[in-house]
Order: C-alpha cells, then structure tokens, then sequence
C-alpha cells in the first residue's frame, strides 16, 4: 500500500467540487451527498435485520438507491449506457431477485424463522459496521492512491467499498447460509457502484453479464439452500463442517 | 463491431456455437443416449476447431472477431489445448463412467440429462476465457464456470457433495469479487492514461491494457494486481485461499474432477497471466513476481504435507492439484526460462492429472470406495487400470521418464538460473515430500491382496466391469500416451506455440 497522498486528500476533502475533466455538466452536491447516505441507511437496514423477509426488503430498498445512485452518474456522464444500466438494476435487482429469493426459499422454514444466535450479535455488527464505513473512507482517500477523482466518484466510491466490506460481515457474523447470499448480494452491489462511479460503466454488455450472472448465482444458491434443508434439517453453517482431511 | 467475420474469425464463433447447440440439444431432447453421443460429437468438433485456431495462431500471430472484443494469441491458444483436448477426452469418459454410475443406482436419467446439458455449458465458459479480450467478459466467462461447476457437483445429493458445492459457490464468488475490483481499477488506470479509450468502450480490452502498460499509474496498478492475484488465485486454488478446492474437486463426479483441476484451474491462471504481464511492464518485474513466488511456495507447501497424510483418493488428487498450481506460480515468477517451463507444465500438468482422475473413478467404483486403505491389490484386480495409474501416479510423482519430471527440471534450473536459491531449494524439498506421499499411497493401492484389508471387495455385479470398459480404458490410454512421449521429447508444433506463448508472458519484461 503507498503512503497517504497529500495531494488526493486535497482533493477529496475539500468542499470546492473541481471535478477536472471528469464531469461534464454540473451536478448539485446534495444530490450525490442524499443518495450516499440513503445507500448506506439501507445497508444497515441488511445488518439490523434477522428474517429473510426483513433482508429481502432492505436489499430491495438498497437497490432502488442504487438504481438512482447510477441514473445520477448516468445524468452527470450523460452516458446513454449508464442509465440503461440503471434500468437493468431497476428490473433485476428490485423486483426479479427479490421474487426469486422469496419464492424460491418459500419452502424452507428454518431459513425464515428468526435467527436465534448470530455469531455477533445485532448491536456489535451495528457498531462494526459503522467502523467498516470510517474505514472503507480511509481507505479510498488515504491509501488507495486515487487521484484526480471527480465529485461523483469522490461520493460514491467509499460507498461502494462500505458495502463490500458490510457485506462480508453479513457473511461471516451470522450462523445460517442464507446469510452468506445476502451478504454475496450486498458485495455486488458494492461492486456495481464501484464500476459505475469508477469507469463510468464498463460496457453495457459486460454489465448484463455480470447481472445475469448474479441472477443465475441467485437461482443455484437457493436451490442449494432447499437441498441443504432436506439434507441436514437446518441452514445453520455449523452442520456444514463434515469434509476434512483427517 | 466489425463487419462480419470470416475465416479464422469464424473458426471462433463457431467453435463457441458448437457447445451451445449442443446443450440445447440435450436439454431438448432429455433422453441420455442422444445427449452421451451429442457431447462427445461437440467435443470432437471443438477440439477439432481448436487445433484449426491454433494452427491459425502459428500463422497469423493474432486472431481478432468483433473489433477487438473477441481475439487469440500465443497464450490463450496454449490455454485452449487443455480445453480441448481434456475436454474431449472427459466426454469419452463420461460416458463409460456415467452409465457405471447410474448402474449403481447413484443418478436417474433426469441427473444424466442434467449432466450432459451442464458438461456443455462448462466447456462453453470455459472456452469464452481464453477467447476474451475485454477482461471484463473475461471475468464474467469465469463466474460462469463457477456457477455451471457447482451446478455439476450438486448433481450428487449427498451431504458431502451439498457442503461442496456451497463452500466453492461461496468462496469462489467472493474471490472473484475481488478479482473484479481489480480489473475494474485496471481499466480505470487505462481510462486514466489513455482518455480516447475509455471514452470508446473498450477501456476493458487486454490489448489496450498491455499497449499502454508503462504509462499506467503504478500505485493503481499495485492495488489492483493484489486483487486480482488474491481473487483469481481463489479460483486457482492458491494456497491461502485453496480451501474450497479439495471439497469440491472430492465431492464433484470424478469426469469434473478431471475438468475442474485439469482444465478450469488452468483457466483461472490464465487470467493472472494475464494481468502478470500487465503489472510487471508497469512495475517491474520485482513486486508481482515475489508475490508469485510466495503463494506458489504456499501452496506446494500446504499442498505436500496434506498429500503425505491423505486418506480419501480424491482428495489427494485434489491437493496434488493447489501443489501444481503452485509450481506454475513459482515458475511464472522465476521468469526467463521459467515462463516457457510453466506453460509447459500446465500442459503436462493438464495431461497427468485427469488421467489420475480417471483412474481413481474406476478404482473407486470397482472397490465402492475412496479410502485409501481400503484399496489394496489394484494391479491384480484390474491389471490394465492399475498400468495406467501408475503411468499417470508415477508421472505426478515427479519420476522420469514422464512429461512432469521434465517441467518440473526446467522450473528448478530456471529457479537456479534467475538466482533464487533459497526458492529454489524449498521447492526441492517439496517436490521430494510429493514424492514421497505419491509413492506411499501408490504402492499400497496398487499392489498386495485385495482382501488384506478385510474388506470385501464387491462381486462383479455386472458384467464387463472386471477392469474398466473400453470407453474408459481408451481416454486413459489416449492420455498415458502423450504423457510418455512428452516426458522424451516436445514435438515441435507444440514446442513453437509453447516458444510463442512464453514470449507473449515475457513481453512485459522485455524493454
């Protein structure tokens, strides 16, 4: 890791928005600043909840941000691509996923019942989700070494990073594998704003790719979750620990 | 996009229609007999169309279709022998195998429908790898392999293949996550160094990446191979992050197994091939190849000690697999003579491993077991498997004359050439800890009284199963073969194109 730039920190912590050759039409700040904040808001909403209706609707809600989240860059880059990858994220992430996790975890009932005893509990995950966004900030502007970010990216990218790294906590700190799906769907969203903010978008092909991927990881997961249920009677990860070498 | 594709172009869209269509067919048809003989005809196509490419390669130098979304060098039609080759051979296999398995009573017709339709699938991802130039299809390719892989072992409904399937579906993906954020910073230190190519959509492409390498910003560059070398490395069963790989190449049908450590590792290493040469134009060949070397030495590390004190058979064929990994890793790094030995092992590696997996298939189904200790006498119960495996155990264990003793030699005098002693001397070591554990637990398979260990070794239910059939004898014999013959001489096509491919890996290094 190189050591913290003055320069990049300059330009990330100062209020004056000189975006560079990055941005091509302005862009009120409060906007970004808003949608930044409610993309979090949600992902603690992933966090605090402990059903899978309750994730199912935080996701849901984290992806609408993030669908505007995208159409913004898209109105700043005036990029054609971004907004119709906003839409893609509108169909796939709010409505089709979700659909599919509720329907097709329908039959599991000890993946809907209330988690009893997460590893770390509600609160601790809480507190540490909150250092994981200070740091996911310190990291981006300290030592990633970025430069020459314009105020889009500046907004978002420690957003994106946050998520990645709550949602790694979502995997680890809880005992069933359902978890560890929400968790996955809370990193790729990470992931799709890291791009979008970043790049700009890669191309739109790659970018239903990548959807379509994470829409069949969906579909094979929860089929995975329904044999696990019939298998071992429970989603706790515990019962998973069978194959070692010994 | 270009205009229509045409001559070798074409060579390469068809060569990705093929497994489509006939995955289509299968899933279609769903009857078992038309989908066994739709695989090994695709199968036979694409290798076929793959030697056309790579013949195309020593021609032209480089393939291009769709502007530059699609294309073809050196590298990745190296990467395309083991596709093709292992998979035709795997499609031969499955045959025999499959049907033995459903003999058993262990799939349904529905499971082998479902596997013939998911074979064909993973040959496409797999083939859409090294075809790529926009590193983001790329990674989406290799996402897929994960999905359509896991989709394979959950074939099996035991609790060993559903822990399996979960651990490598869950691993894989958040390592490859980070994988993506890598090429996503890579593209960006692209975008940043060359604006006009980010603003053309193609900030993704290999090409573009490599041309304008030096004028990338290092300290992107840095983070972003960490990630990507940690993300892929996760798909290649790289030690630390290998924990995945002995479950699922243990628990998935053994034809998978052959694919997945044979082929699909191979692909996971292509992609950090990729950015290796990337990285080490833009910083020096110093700080991407120590990290090479230490994970590669990680992982022969890890990898020797579990293959001494192995039980399952599978499961050893698998750590023999993170230890493979490992020796191409440390020879990329070694670089100079070292390039040409690692894309001549994954070659050799490619060749010895699935022959090993095919084997221990017929073992264990002939002794319904994968234990080990409970396989003894292998040479007298089935004389001609038991020829083979040893060919392929010998081969892995690092004897001459096989094709692997051969790499391994060239990766230990480039190691000695480039002046990394102390890494030199520890892969040594470890090479001799494999060998020890190879030959340990292959002698006691093969020879002594079956009924030593007083375990009674299944009558033959059905006839014809005394030894392995024909559809399974000719794929290990196919395979025994260019084993041996690669462990004398490189025959000379294969020795250009593999001349071709180390120059492409070495072009970030050379000034």
């Amino acid at each position: 890791m190189p050591s913290p730039s003055p320069a990049g920190w300059w330009v990330w912590s100062s209020t004056t928005f000189d975006g560079g050759d990055v941005e091509t039409q302005p862009l009120e700040p409060d906007l970004l600043g808003l949608s930044a904040v409610a993309l979090l808001i949600a992902t603690f909403g992933v966090v605090l909840r402990r059903s899978l209706a309750g994730w199912v609707s935080a996701y849901r809600y984290q992806s609408l941000v993030l669908a505007v989240a995208a159409g913004v860059v898209g109105y700043s880059t005036g990029l054609l691509d971004i907004y119709v990858a906003a839409v893609l994220t509108l169909v796939v992430k709010v409505v089709v996923i979700p659909r599919l996790l509720v329907r097709l975890t329908s039959g599991l009932e000890g993946g809907l019942k209330v988690e009893a005893n997460p590893y770390v509990s509600v609160r601790a995950s809480l507190v540490a989700s909150a250092l994981l966004v200070a740091l996911s900030y310190w990291v981006v502007q300290g030592t990633l070494g970025l430069r020459g970010l314009g105020h889009v990216a500046g907004a978002y990218l420690p957003v994106s990073v946050s998520l990645f790294f709550i949602g790694l906590l979502v995997m680890v700190s809880r005992r069933t594998a359902l978890n560890q799906v929400v968790g996955l769907l809370v990193i790729e969203n990470g992931l799709f704003l890291f791009t979008v903010s970043l790049t700009r978008g890669v191309s739109l092909a790659i970018e239903a790719g990548i959807l379509a991927d994470a829409l069949v990881g969906v579909v094979i997961a929860a089929s995975l979750l329904a044999r696990m249920t019939r298998t071992f009677d429970t989603l706790d990860m515990t019962s998973l620990e069978r194959l070692k070498d010994d | 996009m270009g205009a229509l594709p045409s001559g070798w172009d074409l060579l390469m869209v068809t060569v990705l229609l093929t497994p489509i269509s006939a995955a289509v067919l299968v899933g279609a048809s769903r009857r078992v007999r038309l989908a066994e003989v739709a695989t090994v005809v695709s199968a036979a196509l694409v290798a076929i169309q793959a030697a056309g490419l790579m013949a195309g390669v020593v021609a032209e130098a480089r393939l291009a279709a769709f502007g530059d979304f699609f294309s073809l060098d050196a590298l990745g039609a190296l990467i395309l022998i083991p596709i093709a080759g292992v998979g035709l051979v795997t499609a031969l296999y499955s045959v025999n195998y499959m049907r033995r398995q459903h003999e058993r009573g262990i799939v349904d017709d529905r499971h082998l429908v479902r596997y013939y339709a998911g074979f064909n699938v993973f040959m496409l991802t797999m083939l859409v790898v090294p075809l790529a130039n926009n590193t983001g299809l790329m990674w989406v390719a290799i996402e897929a392999t994960t999905l359509v892989s896991v989709f394979l072992i959950m074939l099996y409904t035991t609790e060993g293949a559903i822990e399996a399937a979960w651990k490598y579906l869950i691993v894989a993906t958040v390592g490859l996550s980070l994988a993506l954020f890598g090429i996503v910073l890579f593209s960006y230190a692209l975008s940043q160094a060359s604006p006009s190519a980010a603003s053309s959509g193609t900030a993704m492409d290999w090409t573009l990446m490599a041309t304008y390498a030096r004028s990338l910003d290092p300290a992107v560059v840095r983070v972003a191979y960490v990630f990507v070398l940690v993300g892929l490395g996760t798909k290649a069963g790289l030690a630390p992050m290998h924990t995945w790989l002995p479950d699922a190449h243990g628990e998935a049908p053994t034809p998978m197994s052959a694919l997945l450590s044979g082929v699909l590792l191979n692909c996971a290493i292509y992609g950090i091939l990729r950015f290796n040469i990337v990285a080490s134009s833009t910083l020096g060949r110093g700080f991407p190849d120590a990290l090479l070397i230490g994970l590669g030495l990680l992982s022969m590390g890890v990898a020797a000690c579990s293959i001494y004190f192995s039980r399952d058979m599978k499961r050893m064929l698998a750590y023999s697999s993170v230890e493979h990994m490992g020796i191409i890793s440390i020879a990329v790094g070694f670089g100079g003579l070292g390039l040409f030995a690692a894309l001549l092992h994954i070659i050799n590696h490619a060749t010895a491993k699935p022959l090993m997996f095919f084997a221990s298939g017929k073992v264990s189904q002939r002794y319904d077991t994968k234990v080990m200790a409970d396989i003894r006498g292998v040479v007298r119960t089935m004389p001609l498997t038991a020829m083979l495996m040893l060919i392929g155990g010998l081969a892995m264990a690092g004897l001459p004359p096989f094709n692997i003793f051969l790499s391994e030699l060239l990766v230990l005098t480039a190691g000695f050439g480039s002046g990394q002693i102390v890494a030199t001397t520890l892969m040594m070591l470890f090479l001799a800890l494999v060998f020890a554990g190879f030959l340990r637990h292959l002698v006691s398979m093969s020879f002594g009284s079956p009924k030593a260990t007083g375990r009674v070794v299944p009558d033959l239910p059905l006839a014809g199963h005394g030894d392995s059939g024909p559809l399974a004898i000719v794929p290990m014999a196919i395979l025994a073969v260019v084993v041996v013959v690669l462990g004398f001489y490189v025959p000379q096509p294969l020795q250009t194109l593999v001349h071709a491919a180390a120059r492409v890996l070495g072009q970030g290094s050379t000034p």
